[in-house]
């Protein structure tokens, strides 16, 4: 181990000595990171819709004996996108050239089938070919969703009322018409009356059973509210806020980040250092009985893991201050630091054993560090697409590291209890930085011809 | 110099790149108490063989015997083998710890000296192709060697580094060790080499003193 700890040490040395180059492959992937993190925080946020009312909805619609102001409920729904009142005509011209996402379309008589409680009324929904036109059709459902939440509540107030007309009486109104209803109370108590005028028993027979059906019928409507309620909305979900971290200091981009940081440096790193001791011809001079092949794989993949250690650290400290400074909760940032330092270490390696590997196969530094960006940033990348969405990005993704570090971060920084998930990453780093090393070990005889 | 034990023997080494034979099966003794010089033209395999010979390139046949007590063999490549981002003093100083010479921050200051290579703390890369070499040497003696394998080692040197580079390959064949040289100049191959052997297509075809070198036809061949 002497001669691959020398070997670390001196690639550490002349590490020290290109900080312009250091600072780079550390600035380029987070900046990547950022924009990765802004684009996945953004692509779904606030498209401009246009809003084309045809129907010229009036500012207040009186719906079931609710009141709804137009743009109040149009405020209410449109966090998701920004809704932009337009002529149809200029909709159409935005949507060919992509200004807008979508259109909104209020036909004509959408207002009056909305009173008439008797056939839904349609909204239109126009799309374009964007790479948002799915994603929005999803918005605009959720919005139909909502609206249509709103209007059941005014709809099941308004039934609520006639319920109640039907068990206490009075008078009221329907399409217009006026009219007085006895209601059930009411309705009992007459038979109660009716009761004591006669004895015929046939009569007394028939009294019996409306007075029952009143009963039962009181009993009943009087649970209609709950049952109504319940029925119209079978599940409920509450949605609670609670404090937790912003997006920039949240969980994923913070394991992403680091993740895509040390794939760069990490693999470009060992890339280049192992072609580095081809380019300076030293490898013969090595071999003479100084160095075991196997021993110069090590010294580059070990750099790999302590360049990731240190890096690692720094950058969750300085995730883990910003999150103090920000006084925001949700993690565990420094309780789990040295857990952290466990999987920094062993992504490190992985990623380090790849780029071996690479710098093996490309000979030559430049080119090494030129293969190793060009497999990277689209491994690293392919690593964010979900699996669940495209398969086959996930069976790409499982056999290099990156997938299981941003695996390992997440649980190690923020899970309440992260030890499987931690194990089962440790694994595949481990194997994975194994299964490179040992086929760099194969390849790097190359540099002895 | 038949009767003295060989410091170093190739027994039928040969090397091929892909389907080219670099090196036929070759025999050769390096004795102690001589200066070998290695010649023939471009592509005949003397770089091959002095690579073998050093350990730093593996025979596809045949094998090199170490004479008793194992010699300490220092090779100096063709090309500079040294860390480019290291100060002359470091790379020679990372090479002694590697040797595993017993104290090697005195040994690599030792051999600035010996050397004479600049010690201000500039960069192995900054310094001039004839320092490089030297440097090239002084990593080569690092391990105080009894067998020195050079490969050109004075086509970049000019005439004073060059006098002093002969001054220390001299002394290591005057201690009893050997000194084996790749050239292509024949003025240093006659000034030098006490022992000449010609290759030709990866073949020996000629092995006698330097002396016989001078009168042979194959001295005309590559004059």
């Amino acid at each position: 181990m002497t001669a691959v700890r020398l070997l670390l040490a001196k690639d550490l040395r002349v590490l020290r000595r290109s900080p312009a180059l250091l600072a780079a492959l550390v600035l380029y992937p987070l900046l990547v990171a950022l924009l990765v993190g802004l684009v996945v925080r953004f692509a779904s946020d606030q498209p401009r819709v246009a809003f084309v009312d045809l129907d010229g909805l009036p500012q207040a619609l009186n719906i079931a004996g609710e009141r709804f102001d137009v743009e109040t409920v149009i405020e209410e729904v449109n966090d998701k996108a920004e809704l932009v009142p337009m002529s149809e005509e200029e909709a159409e011209r935005q949507l060919e050239t992509g200004e807008v996402t979508a259109a909104i379309v209020v036909p004509r008589g959408f207002a009056s089938k909305l009173r008439g409680m008797v056939e839904s009324p349609v909204l239109v929904l126009r799309t374009g070919r964007g790479g948002l036109a799915s994603r929005f059709e999803l918005q605009t459902e959720a919005l139909v969703f909502r609206l249509n939440r709103l209007l059941q509540e005014a709809y099941i107030e308004a039934n609520l009322k006639y319920v109640t007309l039907l068990v206490e009486g009075g008078e009221a109104d329907f399409l217009g018409e006026e009219f007085d209803v006895v209601g059930l109370e009411e309705a009992g108590r007459l038979l109660e009356q009716l009761r004591g005028r006669t004895d015929d028993p046939e009569a007394l027979g028939e009294i019996e059973e409306l007075a029952t059906f009143v009963r039962e019928a009181r009993l009943a409507l009087e649970q209609t509210d709950e049952t109504l309620r319940a029925t119209a909305n079978p599940i409920e979900l509450r949605t609670d806020r609670e404090a937790g971290r912003t997006w920039l200091l949240g969980a994923q981009l913070q394991a992403y980040a680091l993740a895509l940081t040390l794939s760069f440096v990490c693999v470009l790193l060992a890339a280049g250092a192992i072609a580095a001791e081809r380019d300076e011809n030293v490898v013969g001079r090595l071999v003479r009985g100084l160095v075991r092949l196997r021993e110069l794989v090590t010294a580059k993949v070990l750099l790999g893991a302590t360049i990731a250690l240190a890096l690692g650290l720094v950058l969750a400290i300085v995730f883990g201050v910003a999150a103090e400074i920000a006084g925001v909760d949700g993690g565990q940032p420094w309780s789990r630091l040295p857990l952290l330092a466990l999987g920094l270490f062993l992504a490190g390696a992985a990623f380090g054993a790849f780029g071996v590997f690479l710098g093996v196969l490309a000979r030559e530094s430049r080119a090494a560090v030129l293969v190793a960006f060009l497999v990277t940033l689209p491994l690293a990348l392919i690593g964010v697409v979900p699996s669940e969405s495209v398969a086959a990005a996930g069976w790409i993704s499982i056999v290099f590291p990156f997938v299981h570090a941003v695996d390992f971060f997440e649980s190690a920084l923020f899970a309440l209890d992260p030890w499987r998930e931690v194990g089962v990453a440790s694994l595949w780093l481990l194997g994975l930085a194994a299964a490179f090393a040992t086929a760099a070990r194969m390849g790097v005889r190359r540099f002895l011809t | 110099m038949p009767g003295v034990t060989a410091l170093l023997s190739a027994r039928g080494i040969a090397r091929s790149f892909g389907r080219h034979p670099a090196l036929e099966p070759t025999t050769l003794d390096v004795r102690g108490g001589e200066v070998l010089g290695l010649v023939g033209p471009n592509g005949a395999g003397k770089s091959t063989l002095v690579s073998i010979l050093a350990g730093a390139l593996a025979p596809d046949a045949g094998s090199v015997v170490l004479g008793e007590p194992r010699p300490r063999v220092g090779w100096v490549p063709q090309r500079p083998a040294q860390y480019g981002r290291l100060t002359p003093r470091e790379n020679l100083e990372l090479f002694a710890r590697l040797e595993g010479v017993p104290d090697p921050a005195k040994a690599a200051a030792r051999l600035v000296e010996i050397v004479e290579l600049p010690d201000d703390g500039r960069l192995t890369s900054e310094l001039s192709l004839g320092n490089q070499q030297r440097l090239n040497l002084g990593v080569a003696l690092l391990g105080d060697p009894n067998v020195l394998l050079l490969d050109e080692p004075t086509s970049s040197l000019d005439p004073r580094q060059r006098r002093r580079f002969w001054e220390l390959a001299r002394a290591v064949r005057d201690r009893g060790g050997a000194v084996v040289f790749v050239t292509q100049n024949l003025e240093e191959l006659q000034r030098f080499a006490d022992r000449v052997v010609v290759l030709l297509d990866g073949r020996v075809v000629f092995d006698a003193s330097a002396e016989e070198y001078a009168r042979s036809p194959e001295a005309d061949v590559f004059a």
